[in-house]
């Protein structure tokens, strides 16, 4: 074949014609411009611009299947913030997406795009799971450790696979992070299937654990369990991990400009191992909190989306640690509410995917614009 | 094993490797031709359950599979020129992007089709005929002959037409495409949503062209497959062809095994194709044709 690049080729010939296309979108009169300083409450009105389109968007397509706008926003604040005990489910449900929100975010911070983190929620799940079948009748704080560390290194271990792999050969992480979701996720079923199978079901579970296992609750008859806790403090530690050691600093160096941290001598390889092995041990966290504070065996349906969902979670966070916990309880808020929503007015909760997809495009599409001014070209 | 060697399921895994590569082949070629010109758009998975959808609802609601597979290139042509909106025009970061986009496209899908079909409680999923044959002696559906011809299709538009050779000059250095007054908006636009209305076909080709069903999980990582087989394939089409075909063979080698007595679990062989991937990444590390710009948004003026 005859394709060479085509800086060795000539030229495309006729150049400075203009095709209609062109001039409908480009048309000249109008150019981006950066600004020099973007300024603080700049950044705050085209934030709230973009979450009032957001709004619109989605009430005009709740009309379009025949509900009310209105009565659906109501059924999803008041499933979410209605009750006391309402208002303690959303941080039940904020608790994992806050580990996975900041699984992303330290990744992305240091420019590796690890979208496995639901996969790596299931090798947690999984790690969980080992030590508890092996040795379950330890006593339980020593046996609470062991299943926690087990479940941060399951995590690491299957993240750093992928990352393993870009380190060394250069392999597209971000596709390698996904195959590696589909590959947990069947070999988990095969193991459900067969020697993890519960003997007394035909269901893909295991056994349910022993009481004892169960995360203490903040409340009595309420779901809020200690892994909130724990994913408070993880935040607080990737906070203080990025801004305040040389790591953090190295993350961040290899994030914003990989060849400049190089020539400074950071090692590139071993910060994104490092900052991988991080990243998948808080998503491994995130699914021993979840096994051990709810579900309490191990199920196929165990994660539903919480590792995409802390994706886009740490993105509209700006990748700021602390901002996570925000954005993880207003997520949180989003899927309990919808629970009561898809009950009260029978819109189906499928509607998250659509708000988080349309709110994430929107705030990313306002990040810029407050970054830019659109001018008229003189 | 023996009997995986009969003539009968030799010839079977045949049809079945053309019918199995066919909507990567789709959604490959539409993405290649979209990365060469600059812009990578890792929102196929999304916008295949659109496209899937899409056509499955159309489809059932005309009773007719042309209609639905317009209907499915529009709705993977909506996707993308999202995307293109964002990405062209607003800039955003290419990956993130994306990510969004597939969220969006999945929750969209999986939104109308929660709300039309189990409204109220009632679950009722109507199948749709599927695809026929054109020619008696030869038992693949037209798409996945349209899937083929569009290969030299590809080819011949990015590396025999002048808007071809243009639109790739923009994946790799569009600043000097801009001194050269090549409009590269606009080229990038038109190859973002080619490569979405391409994703949309592939898409319908799972719901209307094998299964005659739309399921929420329909897609089930083959838009990641296939962005996966533009990387194998250094870029060229005649190497995203020689991609999907390895795929859909080791796919339908692995169907014929699950069919046959030979004892492995069938987790491990669902597993197989995504393991394959990674391996075919490792391996693959040729990026010789990578379109140089790739993922780099341009601005005008700046460095």
């Amino acid at each position: 074949m005859t394709d060479r690049a085509p800086s060795e080729t000539q030229a495309p010939e006729g150049g400075g014609r203009r095709d209609p296309l062109s001039m409908l979108f480009q048309s000249g009169a109008w150019r981006f411009e950066k600004r020099l300083v973007v300024r603080p409450w700049h950044e705050f009105l085209t934030l709230v611009a973009a979450l009032v389109v957001a709004v619109g968007i989605i009430a005009g397509l709740v009309l379009v299947i025949g509900k009310s706008p209105a009565d659906s926003f109501a059924a999803l604040y008041n499933g979410a913030f209605g009750t006391w005990e309402s208002t303690l489910e959303t941080l039940v449900q904020a608790t994992p997406l806050i580990l996975t929100g900041l699984a992303a975010a330290i990744a992305f911070r240091a420019g590796v795009w690890n979208i496995g983190a639901e996969g790596q929620f299931f090798a947690g799940v999984m790690g969980t799971w080992f030590v508890y079948d092996l040795w379950g009748g330890l006593p339980a704080p020593l046996l609470f450790v062991l299943m926690f560390i087990s479940a941060a290194i399951a995590g690491a271990a299957w993240a750093s696979v992928a990352s393993g792999l870009l380190v060394r050969y250069g392999t597209n992480e971000i596709l390698t992070t996904v195959m590696l979701n589909f590959v947990i996720l069947y070999i988990l079923s095969y193991l459900l299937a067969g020697p993890w199978q519960s003997p007394d079901t035909f269901y893909y579970q295991t056994v349910r654990m022993a009481d004892t296992t169960y995360l203490p609750r903040f409340v009595a008859g309420n779901r809020l369990h200690w892994g909130f806790a724990i994913a408070l403090i993880a935040a607080l530690v990737v906070y203080w991990l990025i801004r305040r050691t040389t790591l953090g600093y190295e993350i961040r160096g290899i994030g914003s400009n990989v060849v400049a941290s190089r020539y400074k001598g950071i090692r590139v390889g071993t910060v994104t191992l490092a900052t991988m092995a991080i990243s998948g041990a808080l998503a491994g966290i995130a699914g021993a909190g979840e096994l051990l504070g709810l579900h309490h065996r191990v199920q196929l349906d165990i994660a539903e989306g919480i590792g995409f969902t802390g994706i886009i979670i740490a993105l509209v966070a700006r990748l700021h640690p602390l901002g996570v916990i925000v954005a993880a309880i207003l997520f949180g808020a989003l899927v309990n509410g919808s629970t009561a929503m898809q009950y009260e007015t029978g819109i189906p909760k499928a509607l998250v995917f659509v708000i988080e997809g349309t709110t994430l495009a929107l705030v990313l599409i306002a990040a810029m614009v407050s970054r830019y001014r659109i001018r008229k070209a003189g | 094993m023996e009997e995986l060697f009969t003539s009968a399921v030799i010839v079977g895994i045949f049809w079945a490797t053309l019918r199995i590569a066919t909507p990567l082949l789709l959604a490959a070629l539409g993405e290649l031709v979209c990365e060469s010109s600059g812009i990578l758009n890792l929102s196929l998975e999304g916008t295949m359950t659109m496209g899937a959808f899409a056509g499955f609802y159309v489809a059932n609601e005309t009773g007719s599979i042309l209609a639905g597979l317009v209907a499915a290139g529009i709705g993977g042509a909506f996707l993308s020129l999202i995307m293109a909106l964002m990405t062209v025009t607003a800039k955003v970061n290419q990956v993130v992007a994306g990510l969004a986009l597939n969220i969006l496209g999945l929750g969209l899908a999986f939104f109308w089709y929660r709300s039309i079909y189990e409204a109220e409680g009632s679950i009722d999923i109507p199948t749709v005929e599927t695809m026929e044959a054109p020619f008696e002696f030869f038992p693949i559906p037209w798409l996945t002959i349209l899937a083929f011809v569009m290969v030299p299709v590809v080819w011949v538009f990015l590396y025999r037409t002048k808007y071809g050779l243009e639109l790739r000059s923009v994946g790799h250095n569009p600043e000097a495409c801009d001194m050269r007054g090549v409009g590269i908006i606009s080229r990038q636009y038109v190859a973002v949503v080619f490569g979405g209305v391409m994703a949309g076909l592939a898409g319908s080709f799972l719901s209307l062209g094998s299964t005659g069903l739309f399921f929420p999980d329909i897609i089930s990582g083959r838009g990641w497959i296939a962005l996966a087989i533009v990387i194998f394939g250094n870029w060229r089409a005649t190497w995203v062809l020689v991609g999907s075909l390895l795929f859909g063979f080791l796919e339908a080698t692995q169907l014929a095994l699950q069919a046959s007595d030979v004892d492995l679990p069938y987790q491990l062989l669902l597993a197989l194709p995504f393991v394959l991937t990674i391996v075919a990444l490792v391996f693959n590390r040729s990026r010789s044709n990578v379109p140089l710009s790739l993922t780099i948004p341009y601005h005008r003026g700046e460095r």
